[in-house]
This record gives C-alpha cells, structure tokens and sequence, in this order.
C-alpha cells in the first residue's frame, strides 16, 4: 500500500515536471542540432537558403512535407499539441481561424503574401481582336461565353480564392446572383488548379479550350522562368481587378520540443535573404519591405495595392454556408 | 483417432504461420483505424448522414458507378483474358503489358491521358478510367487460373457434341468462377471506393463516398462526418463480401493438372482472339498513348527538350534529382514487396479465413490515413515520419490483393504431391521448397509485380503520411503538373510516360 502510494506521488511529481518544464524553465531545446519545418508539397525553397541559418546556429533545417496546404493543415489541427515539427509554414487567411480554434500555434507572423486571379491567353484574344475582359462583371458577358474555367472551391485553394474575391466584390447577399449568370455564361469548374491550368487552360502547356482560367498573379512570370524555349514575355496576363489577397503565416507549433530554434528559424524566414529568395523558388511576395524584388517579378507579376480581402473570422464564420450554397448554384 | 490428432496437429501448425501476417496487419492497420473510430466517430452522426439526402445520393452514385464499371470491365477483360491465356500470337507479350500496365500509374495521369482524348467529364470518362484501370486486376487473377484448365477435357467435351457455349458453361466455368468471382469483387470494391479518378474527372457533381471522406475530413474539417461515411462505406463493402463469398466457395478444386496447358499456335485458330486483345487494347492504351504524345509535343511541335533535360538528371522547380525520384520509388517497392509477399504466403499457405485479411479492402484509405498520424504520435511509437513507414504501409494496402493473386496457385497444388513428400519422409519445410515452391514460383513472380505496383501507385492513406526528401514518383507527378510553366508540366509528362512505357516493359516479360 505505501509502496503504491509512493508511485503515486513520485508518478504525480514526475508528470506535473513533465508537464511544466518547457515554460518554468528557460527553453532548452530538445534537439538543438536539429528543427523540423513543416510545409505542404509546393514548398520548394531555393537550394542551399538555409545554409546561413546553420552556420549561425549550429541547426541544420528539415524539411517535412505533407500534402498540399489543406491536407497538411487538417493534419496538424488533428495533432495540435503533439506537432511533428517545429515551425509550420503554409497556414493562409483562410483557414487561419480553424487553426487558431485549437491553438495549433503559439505565435504567428505573415511571411509572404500573393494574389489569386484570374488569367488570360494574350494570344487567344489578340489573334481574335477581341479585347480581354477587365472584371468580374465582364465574365458573364455573352462575348465571354465558355471561355472562363474556375476550380472546385471545396477541394482548392485558388477556387477558394476566386468564391471569396466574388463575395469581398459582390457583397454576401449578391455574389449567389453573379455565380448563377457566371454558370449561365458557361464557366467551367474543374476539381483542382492542376487541371484547370494544365488540361484546360488554352495560355499553357495543355492548349486547352479555355482561354480564362483561375490562377494566380505570379503565373506570368512563372511561364517565363519555365518556358519550354526561352522567351522575353510571358504568354499569359492578370486581370488585377479580380485579384483576391492571399497571406500566408508562419508560426511555432504549440508543443514545439525546440521552441528557441523555432524562433530562431521564424525571424530568419522573416529575413531579407530568405524574403528575397522567395519570388523565383515559391511565387510569392515577399512582406519584408526591405526585400528586393527579382526584375522577371517587377516586369510580370501582379500584385494590386487593393486587392480584395476578407477577414479570416468572417471566412471562418461563414466558409461551410458559403461552400453550400456555391454547391446548391453549380450543381 | 490418430488422424484426429493429427489433422489437429496441422490445423496448429497452419495457426502458428499466421502470428506475423496477424500481428503485422493489427499494428500496422487495425490499431489505427480503431483509433480513428473511437476517436471520432459518432452514432448520432451516423443516423444523420443516413437521414441526409445529398450524402445518400452520394453513395447511390457510388454504389450505381461501380457496378456498371465493374460489368463493363469483365465484358473488356474476360475475353482479352481467354485470349491471353489460350493463344499466343504477334504481340501478346507487349499486349498483355499494355493491359496491365495501368494499375502502376498514378490516377493524374490516366485521367491527364482520358482528359487528353475527350474534353467531356462526367460518368461516361469515370467509368472508362475505371476499366483501363481495372481490366490488369482481371487478367492478372483470372488469367492464372484459365491457363491451367486442361484442354484435353474441353476437347472432348467437343468430341461429345457439346457447343462451345456448353463447353464453356460445363467444363470451363467450374475452373475459373471463383477466380471471377473474387476478381469482380476487387474490380468492384476499386471502383466503390475510387478516388483520384472522381476528384479528377468527376467535377463537382460526381462525388464516390471515398472522396466525400476525404473532403469532409480534410477540407472541411469535419472528421465526425467523415468516420460516419467510412462507417456506411465498410458496411457496404462487407456485404458484397459476404454476398460473394457465398457464391464463390470453392468448389472441388482438384484441377486435373497443375501446370499451365500449352498455347495455341495455329493462325486459323487466332483471328478472333486476335480481335479481342487488340480491341481491349485499343481502350486500354488510348490514354496511356496520349500520356506519352503531350511528353513530346509542345504547342503542336514535336520536342525532346524534356527528355533531354530529363536524361541530364535535372526536374524543374523540385529540388530533387529524377534519379533520387526514381530510386526513392524503387526502393518502397521493393521493401513493400519483401515485407508484402511472405506475408501473403504466410497467409495461403494456412487454412485461416480470409476475412482479416481482406480487411484493407473495407476500409477508407483516409480513415487509415488519419489513424496512421494520430497513432504513430507518442513515443516509442512515434512513427509516424520514419521512412520506413510508407512501405509499410503500402505492404498492408497491397496484402488483400497479394494473398488474392496467389491463392488460386496454392489451391491448385495437388494434395498427393505433398502427401507422398510426407511419406517419403520429407519435413512440412523441405516439402514446401520442393513440391509448393516450384509450383507457385510463376504466381510469385506474379505477386511481387503486383505488388511492386500497388506501391509504385499508391497515392491514398500515405499521402497522410509527412515526407523528408522522399519524393516518389507520383508525387513527383502530381508536383510538376501542379505548376504553371510548361517545361515543368512537360517534365511531368515525362515522368508519366517513363512509368508508362517501363511498366509495359516489365509487365510484358512477367
């Protein structure tokens, strides 16, 4: 019986230690010859970036990819407090507030921003004359007709993106009436970016039917760096007044075991070497005003200074409404 | 007395080969996904969805889909599949390549490829994909086991007057039903829980139950709902078991002969199977065709710039090398394979029942996929991003499909053999290595292929699973055609058509 009550309490102390060393302490990190990063699949930062950041710290960077940012972002929420890595890059504005519901981070700072827009083949409309639509309202013209492919919002961030730019636009009442004459002018809705882009899309490799397409104000100067043959513009253009601001965070999981290499990490993403390296390895805008833009960037990517926006508790609010009655227009 | 005993011992015996296959699946499978139940699933909300009239018709057209495309595909496969295993003609190697080849090739590029050749989605483009998919399960099951029907017992049923549809009906459908059977079941069940076919080809409109998990679990975060669903999904897939298993018992199996009956040669006789192979063909290759045709044509020209670029070792915009892409894939396969088909021979060479092992069948990919990372979390257990785990993984998802490949082999060993090795005094081992292994050795081989391809393919549950560096080939895939520039979706086309053109290679010599 003593004997029991002595686990008891010596198990008791042990767990109440467990449970408060990280904060009464001062951090000591678990693995200070390692930190985990933990991103979706597009993730492909430039070769050799995190070089500097192991020379002044002694930690070499891993980075865990896991899915696209819906899938890695369900999985971490489903793991919030137990995390796989230290540092999660590639929450947005729009699922922000889920995260934070269950306290998927302990802090969180914007790191890059984009837009999502809708694209056009310059080369469909010039060798037609016709003049490429200029907004929203533009896309149900009849002169317009089949030539716009959207994605699935359900399953894809830009198709997210575009719903959320209608209804940032149009106003929570009136965007279901664009959308029933967006179908009626023949808009298509593909599952996910690839295939709309790819497959679809008649500006890039797939020559598809559809000269408008859903993407993002980065692409032009992505056909360029990727072009099959060198080339000096890019075959597709931005239709700024469509574009919706996409803002992606980074921040530290909540149950880190390296919380200051997390933080070390943190500031040096935040940093204008690892800023400047983003435009041409992830496609993204960096927010460090002190980042320099690459010239292909400041040539042919489009980034408006008002772009749409909505604000991440309202889109949490009111995302499944949304999706549903988007779901009850289309189908 | 003594033969009591010592059937009792063998049944011991044959218990005693089933600790691994057992321990293995409920670490690796039942732990998980038992998890996830528990964690999440709910009664109340299983009553909900069943009372939901946009999720039931969600599992009507689940339901509805998979049986026309399980149909169309046995009215395509069997008849390539007597073909194949009958005659052998110019191209029956190569052909039998082509039809197999697509189950190793990741959903992106069948559907890429469908998409390539008609611009129309919807149930029409979905069940072909199914087909071009799932005729390779039917000729790789029932193949095997038409081979061997012995032809000097369908002559003389000739020789007695009877039709060929007579011979067919009495002679050789008791030979091959239960090879069917079990082939129509897969064929069914792949379809039922389809799912990068559906996100890809379906639109918004066509949704399988297994992709409305995953949407309910990962996009909208609602995992209760999500459980709910692979609760009716199991449920559903359990009765077709259960229906089919009881059509399919085994009826006697004695064979008359243990080995594959030598082909016809004759032209006379190979006109119509001719037709046959290349009309199956024709519907299987089409898109695997197009794949390698958007590999080499960029804006209508021809251009070689991206195997060029390819073969230098270099993929745009990932910052990994085709070579590492390719040894990663490789290396999964291979480890899947090794852990996969001992197992699966483990599991046919005793009498247990199958139901435990069909199990991956049952259950959705995504509720694995979840179990696996809230499972693996704590340690020591803490497996969740260790390498090791994929092929794992794809060892588990491959098993059902695996012990199905081999079981017609092992019930085709004729029992006098084994008994007259017993007699002469060999052990249960040495009996094994001389009179199954030279038996089963093809159906080995067999296995291994297949599953090497259920790995080189998967694309579900370890898609869950977080990665360090090790990119495979179908995410390498989905990476490149996931980015705007073309010489990265070229590159991507490459890659498809690399596994295109190295399957049909490899499928057509196993």
């Amino acid at each position: 019986m003593k004997f029991l009550r002595t686990l008891l309490a010596t198990s008791f102390v042990v767990a109440i230690t467990a449970c408060t060393s990280p904060s009464s302490n001062s951090p000591i990190d678990a693995t200070p010859n390692e930190v985990t990063l933990l991103a979706y699949d597009a993730f492909t930062p430039q070769e050799g970036i995190f070089d500097a950041f192991t020379a002044a710290t002694g930690a070499k960077v891993k980075v865990v990819t896991g899915g696209d940012s819906g899938v890695l972002i369900s999985k971490a929420i489903l793991t919030a407090g137990t995390p796989e890595g230290d540092v999660l890059w590639g929450l947005d504005n729009t699922l922000l507030s889920r995260a934070q519901k269950v306290e998927l981070l302990t802090s969180y700072e914007p790191v890059d921003t984009g837009d999502i827009c809708v694209n056009y083949d310059k080369q469909w409309f010039a060798s037609r004359n016709i003049a490429p639509p200029t907004s929203f309202e533009d896309l149900t013209l009849p002169a317009y007709k089949n030539l716009l492919v959207v994605q699935d919002p359900v399953a894809s961030s830009p198709g997210l993106g575009f719903l959320l730019g209608t209804i940032a636009h149009f106003g929570v009442d009136k965007w279901q009436n664009y959308w029933k004459s967006l179908k009626e002018n023949g808009a298509r809705v593909s599952p996910d970016w690839t295939t709309a882009y790819t497959i679809d899309f008649s500006g890039s490799s797939g020559k598809g039917k559809y000269p408008l397409v859903v993407s993002y104000g980065s692409s032009p100067p992505a056909e360029v760096l990727y072009a099959e043959k060198p080339i000096d513009t890019p075959p597709t253009a931005v239709i700024e007044s469509t574009c919706f601001r996409q803002t992606e965070y980074v921040g530290a999981l909540r149950g880190t075991r390296n919380p200051n290499l997390a933080g070390r990490l943190i500031s040096y993403l935040l940093d204008v070497p690892f800023q400047e390296s983003m435009p041409l390895s992830l496609f993204v805008f960096p927010v460090n005003k002190k980042a320099a833009l690459p010239d292909l960037f400041t040539k042919f990517a489009v980034a408006p200074k008002n772009s749409l926006i909505l604000d991440p508790v309202e889109i949490e609010k009111n995302r499944d409404a949304w999706l549903n009655s988007w779901r009850d227009i289309i189908l | 007395m003594a033969e009591l005993m010592e059937r009792h011992h063998l049944v011991s015996k044959t218990k005693t080969l089933l600790i691994a296959p057992v321990v293995f699946l409920s670490v690796f499978f039942v732990v998980p996904v038992a998890n996830t139940f528990l964690r999440y699933f709910q009664f109340s909300e299983f009553i909900d969805v069943l009372g939901n009239q946009s999720l039931r018709s969600v599992a009507w057209f689940s339901l509805w889909q998979a049986i026309i495309s399980t149909l169309l595909t046995l009215v395509i496969a069997l008849p390539a599949t007597w073909a194949l295993s009958r005659y052998t003609f110019l191209g029956t190697r190569i052909a039998r390549g082509i039809l197999t080849a697509p189950f190793v090739l990741p959903a992106v590029v069948v559907a890429a490829g469908v998409l390539a050749i008609t611009d129309s989605r919807g149930v029409a483009t979905i069940i072909w994909a199914h087909v071009v998919f799932n005729v390779s399960v039917v000729l790789r099951i029932v193949g095997p086991r038409w081979s061997m029907v012995n032809h000097r017992l369908e002559n003389g049923a000739a020789t007695l007057g009877a039709r060929p549809s007579h011979t067919f009906a009495l002679v050789v459908w008791p030979h091959i039903s239960a090879a069917v059977t079990n082939a129509a079941t897969l064929v069914f069940i792949y379809c039922f829980t389809s799912f990068g076919v559906i996100t890809i080809l379906g639109g918004v409109s066509r949704r399988t139950l297994e992709s409305e998990i995953f949407t309910q679990a990962v996009r909208l975060g609602n995992t209760s709902t999500a459980t709910a669903l692979a609760v009716l999904q199991a449920v559903i897939i359990g009765a077709v078991f259960f229906i089919t298993r009881r059509s399919s018992r085994p009826n006697s199996t004695s064979l008359h002969v243990s080995s594959p009956q030598p082909l016809h040669t004759k032209p006379r006789h190979r006109i119509t199977p001719l037709l046959i192979t290349a009309t199956a063909v024709l519907i299987v290759a089409s898109p695997l065709l197009a794949t390698i045709y958007r590999s080499v044509v960029v804006n209508g020209q021809v251009s070689l710039s991206a195997w060029r670029s390819f073969f230098s070792g270099a993929l745009p915009a990932l910052s990994v090398s085709t070579q590492s892409v390719i040894f990663t894939s490789l290396i999964f396969a291979t480890a899947a394979a090794c852990i996969c088909v001992p197992l699966a021979l483990l599991v046919t060479s005793s009498s247990a029942p199958r139901a435990l092992f069909s199990l991956p069948l049952v259950i959705s990919a995504a509720t694995l996929g979840i179990g696996l990372i809230i499972t693996f979390t704590t340690s020591p257990y803490e497996w969740r991003s260790e390498r090791w785990l994929i092929p794992v993984i794809h060892a588990v998802i491959a098993l059902p499909l695996v012990v199905r490949a081999l079981e017609p082999a092992t019930q085709a060993i004729p029992r006098s053999l084994r008994n007259a090795s017993a007699t002469l005094g060999a052990s249960p081992f040495i009996t094994w290595v001389r009179v199954d292994m030279p038996i089963l050795k093809p159906a080995i081989l067999r296995a291994t292929g297949l599953s090497m391809a259920v790995s080189l393919g998967e694309f579900g549950a370890t898609s869950f699973l977080s990665r360090s560096g090790s990119t495979t080939l179908p995410i390498a895939i989905a990476q490149l055609l996931g980015r705007p520039g073309v010489a990265t979706q070229q590159a991507g086309f490459v890659l498809a058509a690399l596994m295109v053109l190295v399957t049909v290679g490899v499928m057509s010599r196993a």
